[in-house]
């Protein structure tokens, strides 16, 4: 078992209540697919398994270890075998496209080496190697300012990728490119998925995309899980719990 | 209830502004304009007697409409300016005050144009356009001493503000009590170290190490610390989060954090704060050096005191062409890299 949450729960300081029991397993290989309206906690979710927003209450075991209560060395030592990509893509955007992808290697550099960006020779190497996967071998030295949105969400894939992770955490990471630039993002981290064993766990908000490519689906609302099951299942019914009486789909190609 | 509170609130400042008028109006335009008295005495019984007319007008304004001052301009009507009483009230106030303005400042048109003083302001104006090259090198070596004065002020800031602005940015002190206490304490050093002018600092510093430049260069240190440090944090507060959030989330240690996620977000707006810093300084470094800060401010007021004009118009456009040589190099900087 990759990952295994238990009655998670999340309350944000204004007192807001993002998750409520929550219960998932995820196994090793997976991709997995979170659904749900906007706001109903989806990006809450990636983060609480992250650790990038602390927990209120419940687990989450990550490769056998818990992790919620992690702190300092520990916690950034389970922090870094998991990969997170993200809408807006997270870019540093003055540097270039290898600096970039470097920065997935900061947990095992020192802080006096990385102040100078003194990254070791196989590190470089392995860089190139990542961007090699998402087809941005030729960008390596181009600032990322410059790239295209589906460039620049490539670059992130292989920041993550340079992390080696297990599990790739991924928060709407098309929802700011077009439907063509969409599926070659997708169609690479299909391609982690199945080349290089990488656990996905993926929010989208197109159905037609969640058919493509999840293996399993996951559907919140206001916080909760609703609805757990193959893709094709989620029908007209489904559809119309998830995202409300009056939603109806919009297909993207 | 709350209708009652707001009448109590207009009411108590329309007495404030009352009593202002009151006084004003026996003290500086009865006393020492009608009844042209040379001393003018401030008794406190004569304020309270104020307070009362004060207080004694602004019931009978409340209780006819349209002439409380406070309760008029918190009600939107449609009738023009000049037709509401209460507007006629407040234009009758602000002319005392002018008047007042004009009592406290001295202003005095005949002091102007007398004849004595005009003849004076020739005598310097004309010599001030014939300037005494003799002490020039003299002049260019305390130009110099001001322009790294300032330098030095501006480099040693730095480093200190660069690390200080990271505590004094709400954004990443937010996580934790301990930051909370830090960033407070940060807030409130800064902002007490900048409310105090480095005029004052300068004075300070040469009680504490001599007059002289090294005076001068603690002052504006301390100041620049304190100006950098709040316009850094500002500009710390305003990054895009992104960034962090990504870095945070591949495990990297704080400093790694901020040194990737924050600094080259930040980096360049450094820059041009801190030239245009150093911009500010040197002009202050002038000032500074009146008050026996060193360089070429101290030369100017040595000059000045003893009357020698034809010196202190080559200091003064010695200071004009270096404040303008400053100025026009700042700004085109700051504009390549922007
Ligand atoms: N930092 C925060 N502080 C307080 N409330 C928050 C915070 N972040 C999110 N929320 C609230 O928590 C709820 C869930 O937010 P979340 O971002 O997880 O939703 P989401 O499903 O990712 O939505 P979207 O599809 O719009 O990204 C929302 O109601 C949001 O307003
Ligand atoms: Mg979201």
């Amino acid at each position: 078992m990759m990952l295994k949450i238990n009655n998670l729960k999340k309350i944000y300081p204004n007192g807001h209540q993002a998750l409520d029991n929550i219960n998932i397993e995820v196994q090793k290989g997976e991709f997995l697919v979170i659904i749900g309206l906007s706001g109903s906690g989806k990006s809450t979710l990636l983060k609480c398994i992250n650790k990038l927003h602390p927990i209120t209450k419940g687990q989450v075991v990550f490769n056998g270890q818990e992790i919620s209560s992690l702190k300092g060395e520990e916690m950034r030592n389970a922090q870094s075998k998991m990969g997170m990509i993200f809408q807006h893509f997270n870019l540093i955007d003055r540097k270039s496209a290898l600096t970039n992808v470097l920065t997935g290697a900061l947990h095992k550099t020192s802080i006096i080496k990385s102040v100078f960006e003194l990254f070791s020779a196989e590190q470089k190497e392995k860089a190139f190697e990542m961007l090699d996967i998402v087809g941005l071998k030729e960008k390596a030295f181009e600032r990322v300012d410059n790239l295209s949105g589906g460039q620049k969400q490539r670059v992130a894939i292989a920041r993550a990728l340079m992390q080696s992770p297990s599990l790739l955490l991924a928060d709407e990471p098309v929802a700011s490119l077009d439907p063509a630039t969409s599926h070659s993002v997708m169609d690479y981290l299909k391609k982690v998925n199945e080349e290089l064993g990488v656990t996905i766990i993926c929010n989208l908000h197109f159905l037609s995309l969640v058919r493509e490519y999840a293996g399993r689906v996951i559907a919140l609302k206001d916080g909760q899980l609703i609805f757990e099951g193959k893709p094709e299942q989620i029908d007209e019914d489904w559809f119309r719990k998830i995202y409300g009486e009056k939603a109806k789909e919009v297909f993207i190609k | 209830m709350k209708e009652n509170g707001k009448r109590l609130k207009h009411f108590l400042f329309d007495v404030l502004l009352w009593t202002y008028a009151v006084t004003s109006l026996y003290k500086i335009i009865y006393q020492n304009y009608i009844l042209q008295v040379r001393y003018l005495e401030y008794h406190s019984q004569e304020f309270i007697f104020c307070l009362i007319a004060g207080a004694i007008l602004s019931f009978l304004f409340s209780l006819i409409p349209q002439f409380s001052i406070f309760q008029g301009f918190s009600h939107k009507t449609n009738t023009p300016y000049l037709k509401r009483p209460y507007f006629i009230l407040f234009l009758f106030i602000l002319i005392i005050t002018f008047i007042n303005g004009i009592h406290f400042s001295q202003f005095s048109l005949r002091e102007f144009f007398s004849e004595s003083g005009m003849d004076g302001a020739k005598r310097i104006f004309w010599s001030l356009l014939h300037p005494n090259f003799d002490i020039l090198g003299e002049s260019l070596k305390a130009a110099v001493e001001t322009v790294f004065m300032a330098f030095m002020a501006t480099a040693l800031a730095i480093p200190f503000s660069f690390i200080l602005s990271f505590f004094a940015a709400k954004n990443l002190t937010r996580s934790s009590l301990f930051f909370k206490i830090i960033y407070t304490s940060a807030r409130f050093v800064l902002n007490g170290t900048r409310s105090i002018e480095p005029l004052v600092w300068a004075i300070i510093f040469s009680v504490w190490v001599g007059i002289g430049p090294f005076a001068g260069m603690l002052a504006l240190c301390l100041h620049s610390v304190a100006s950098l440090s709040k316009l850094y944090s500002e500009q710390i507060e305003n990054i895009n989060e992104g960034p962090l959030d990504a870095i945070r989330s591949t495990g990297a240690h704080p400093v790694q954090v901020i040194w990737f996620g924050v600094v080259p977000q930040i980096i360049l707006p450094f820059l041009s704060f801190t030239i245009y810093r150093w911009d500010i300084n040197v002009r202050m470094a002038t000032v500074i050096g009146l008050v026996g800060g060193g360089g070429i401010g101290t030369m100017l007021m040595q000059y000045q005191g003893t009357a020698r004009w034809n010196e202190v118009g080559l200091l003064i456009i010695i200071i004009a062409l270096i404040v303008w040589a400053m100025d026009t190099m700042s700004s085109k900087i700051r504009e390549k890299i922007k």
